[in-house]
């Protein structure tokens, strides 16, 4: 996309979130219009139906990593979910470069179109290790399985690139052969990480990546991430209620608040100059 | 004193030829066909009560008797061996209620009816193999909800059935799994070929005769029409082996080229598993 | 001898703050804020504290984004851009490859070696591996960062050091347009000697500077000009021989 008009030049968006939506119960605009931040609750209290994420818009271009933050149950994970096909949006349209060349919605694909898409095009990283991984399976067979659905048929081949993905992840090799369930939090989520790039996915969701780590384990995976965003050229959103993740990771990010975008921003201008009420409000509570 | 076998099969009126009604027969037929259609597709049907245990091949009872002929000659093996108390008990119910001919000679007969085994001999076109299988589901080991299994055989999803096998060469260095070996069939369907030995799973492929599979208790049929491809499911660098006895030999014909089974309490000591063709070997 | 055309074009700029939460109250940054830098020219931010040097800074860089005004920025390819307003794809665009920006401190510390650190800054404007490695050497060298440290984390170095590769990562292969904030006001004498020194070569590069020296010596020897600000506005802007002068009358009457 050359735009004429625009007179710097940026990536192309790989990823295009337009109008998402996500509700539960029935919905209509005097719903929409009795719901979101300013109303202060996603849940409409006549019809009682919730309204979790609504006119969700963003783009993301390969290599960029988008931060959605929001306190739990703001609707930032719920955005995700959706982009992911782990929960069915209500509305919207989202494209992906890796899908049709961009020229189709995702959420209106077949649910086996989008599973087979979430085998080499789109990645998601889960807050809980247990929902990415099989825990009784080895660090190996974990990498294996996303492998062998992209049709690896080779046994060496498929050992040494999970090897190659381990050790790009700092999971000691001689774990390989390993349970994942014998495995710490933050090796866990290291093997989540490895199974997560093993078919080069363009698009990779990132959902409290390091939520529920030790502070110091917290902060080896958040390198590991920073470092593989910058390597891999993928694009990245990233979820996250905590801001040293957002800043370490993403240059970009929206603020969500009640199932609504609040505020759309450079990270560096979120966490120096936040405009929308309640992004000030979280930004003074983090450097409390 | 008349057992309940003589009461289902004795008796002159009421007792419908191969012992099931004609609509049960014509609801297992059209099960087949669907499962001939779609080659390796697990096809439910309505399994009936039988006067064997399910478990004991009910399921392959079924499809013998809804596709018997006055024509037909049945052969009925257990273990590769005719006289198996099972292969015994089967045959004389199939016989009894139809009156067809009984064989154990693979060349005389057009239903063979199995567990574990296929014949040694030669199989053509002229015959039908039907396998009695315990357990239809291939994935089970990996999968015990339903709805997630048929979700993955729709979107040929095998990726966990590779991860099991994958970890398996990991803990063992080898495959383990002897029978029942996971095979692609027509390159689509994962199935469970139990309880054949993996001696037997190169048979399968291309074959000239028709399979058919009958789970009685998980009410499940299966099928491997003539001349479909049937691969085992394995790592491109790590061959597919069949079982082998190094420097063994059946103490009674002297073949090394059979599956030899070992006697029990006795593992050197090996003899033929057909014991139709290692009686016809040692007669010539 | 003709003038060139100023990089960068600022006019009316305002900035105020709405703490939303402190009763929506109003906090003025800036007021009115026009000034124009050429290419190679070195203008110094000078005023008391809270003046808004900072804050003129990061509202250039948009880390604060202005309440009205315009920043006319010219591109390398000759057009203009007003980095009040263009989208924030755009602005990250320009960042790091034609506006840089090194503050007193690394935002954000990766747990990465110093030498790869700076290196990457040299490749992410252009420069292919080896020479980025080789002018990170270099500058890591004038800045007193011994070899023993290059593959130390960054993270885990005295703030005098963090200070040092943070220049080093800012002015490797510099864009043409530098915004530094107190840069040395952390550094030894000797250290700071050094890192003076590196700055005041981009003049000859010709990459404009926009900085805020807290020192009267620092000023002297680097700025061309300076601009003299007092809550939020410009009061005085002429060459440092000028208005020197008036800062060293107002911090003496401070």
């Amino acid at each position: 996309m050359n735009d004429p008009q625009r007179a710097v030049e940026t990536a192309p968006a790989v990823l295009t979130v337009r109008g998402l939506g996500k509700a539960y119960g029935a919905v209509d605009d005097a719903v929409i219009s009795r719901t979101g931040s300013d109303r202060g609750s996603a849940r409409d209290p006549l019809s009682g139906s919730i309204i979790a994420a609504w006119d969700v818009s963003f783009d993301v271009a390969a290599g960029e990593a988008l931060g959605i933050v929001g306190e739990s149950g703001s609707g930032t994970s719920t955005v995700l979910r959706c982009i992911a096909g782990d929960v069915p949006a209500t509305c919207g349209d989202v494209r992906m470069e890796c899908h049709d060349g961009g020229t189709s919605n995702v959420l209106t694909a077949d649910p086996s179109e989008r599973r087979r898409m979430r085998v080499d095009k789109i990645s998601v990283v889960y807050q809980d290790p247990a929902e990415g991984l099989s825990l009784g399976v080895t660090a190996g067979g974990n990498i294996a399985d996303p492998l062998t659905a992209a049709g690896w048929r080779n046994f060496m081949a498929i050992r040494e690139r999970a090897r190659e993905l381990l050790a790009r992840t700092d999971v000691p090799l001689d774990r390989m052969d390993d349970i994942v369930r014998t495995f710490s939090g933050g090796m866990r989520q290291r093997v989540q990480i490895a199974r997560a790039l093993a078919n080069n996915p363009s698009v990779i969701l990132l959902d409290e990546p390091t939520t529920g780590l030790d502070a110091s384990v917290a902060a080896g995976v958040l390198d590991l991430l920073r470092g593989l965003l910058e390597e891999m050229n993928m694009a990245a959103v990233v979820v996250s209620h905590d801001f040293s993740v957002i800043e370490m990771l993403t240059s970009r990010c929206i603020v969500m608040h009640h199932g609504r975008v609040v505020e759309s921003t450079l990270t560096d201008q979120l966490l120096e100059d936040p405009h929308h009420p309640y992004s000030q409000r979280l930004v003074s509570a983090a450097r409390a | 004193m008349s057992t309940t076998l003589d009461g289902l099969v004795g008796s002159e009126q009421g007792v419908p030829f191969a012992l099931l009604d004609e609509e049960s027969k014509r609801e297992i037929r059209r099960a087949l066909l669907h499962a001939v259609a779609v080659p390796g597709h697990q096809v439910p049907f309505g399994s009936r009560e039988m006067p064997v245990a399910r478990g004991w091949g009910s399921g392959g009872l079924q499809v013998t008797l809804a596709i018997v002929g006055r024509d037909d000659t049945v052969k009925v093996i257990d273990q590769g061996d005719d006289e198996g108390v099972n292969a015994v008990n089967l045959r004389r119910l199939v016989v009894s209620s139809t009156g067809v001919e009984e064989t154990s000679e693979v060349h005389e007969a057009t239903i063979i009816q199995s567990r574990h085994r296929i014949p040694e001999d030669e199989m053509g076109e002229n015959h039908v193999l039907v396998l009695q299988v315990p357990v239809p589901e291939p994935l089970r080991g990996v999968e015990r909800d339903t709805r997630e299994l048929s979700r993955m055989h729709a979107e040929a999803d095998y990726s966990r059935m590779w991860v099991s096998l994958y970890e398996d060469i990991v803990r063992n260095g080898v495959i383990t799994q002897s029978t029942g070996y996971p095979c692609l069939v027509n390159g689509r369907y994962v199935v469970a070929t139990t309880p054949i030995p993996r001696w037997d799973i190169p048979r399968l492929h291309d074959a000239s005769f028709l399979t058919l599979f009958g789970a009685g208790r998980e009410k499940r049929v299966y099928a491997i029409p003539p001349h479909t491809t049937v691969e085992p499911l394995i790592f491109d660098d790590i061959p597919f082996e069949v079982e082998t006895a190094e420097g063994a030999s059946c103490r009674l014909c002297g073949s090394a080229e059979s599956f030899l089974v070992s006697a029990p309490g006795d593992d050197d000591s090996w003899s033929c598993s057909d014991t139709a063709w290692c009686r016809r070997r040692r007669q010539k | 001898m003709s003038t060139p055309a100023p990089i960068l074009d600022v006019s009316g700029l305002c900035k105020e703050f709405v703490l939303h939460n402190i009763d929506g109250r109003k906090v003025n940054g800036l007021d009115n804020v026009s000034f124009a830098l050429d290419p190679g020219e070195h203008l110094v931010l000078a005023g008391s504290s809270g003046a808004g040097k900072s804050t003129l800074l990061r509202a250039v860089y948009r880390t604060y984004l202005p309440t009205s005004g315009r920043v006319n920025f010219v591109l390398d390819d000759g057009r203009t851009v007003d980095l009040a307003v263009i989208p924030d794809r755009e602005l990250l665009a320009l960042r790091g490859r034609q506006i840089g920006y090194v503050s007193q401190f690394l935002r954000v510390q990766p747990r990465r070696g110093v030498l790869d650190l700076v290196t990457r800054a040299g490749v992410s404007r252009g420069m292919d591996v080896p020479s980025a490695r080789d002018a990170a050497a270099t500058s890591l060298r004038r800045l007193n960062i011994g070899e023993h440290l290059w593959d130390v984390h960054v993270a885990v170095l005295s703030g005098g050091e963090k200070q040092r590769v943070n220049i080093a990562a800012g002015l490797i292969s510099p864009p043409r347009l530098v915004l530094l904030d107190e840069p040395v006001s952390a550094l030894d004498p000797e250290n700071r000697e050094s890192a003076i020194e590196l700055i005041g070569e981009l003049r000859a590069q010709g990459v404009a500077v926009l900085a805020v020296f807290h020192d009267l010596d620092a000023i002297a020897r680097l700025a061309d000009r300076v601009l003299l600000m007092r809550r939020g506005r410009v009061t005085a802007d002429g060459p440092t021989g000028e208005v020197l002068p008036m800062l060293k009358k107002e911090e003496a009457l401070l």
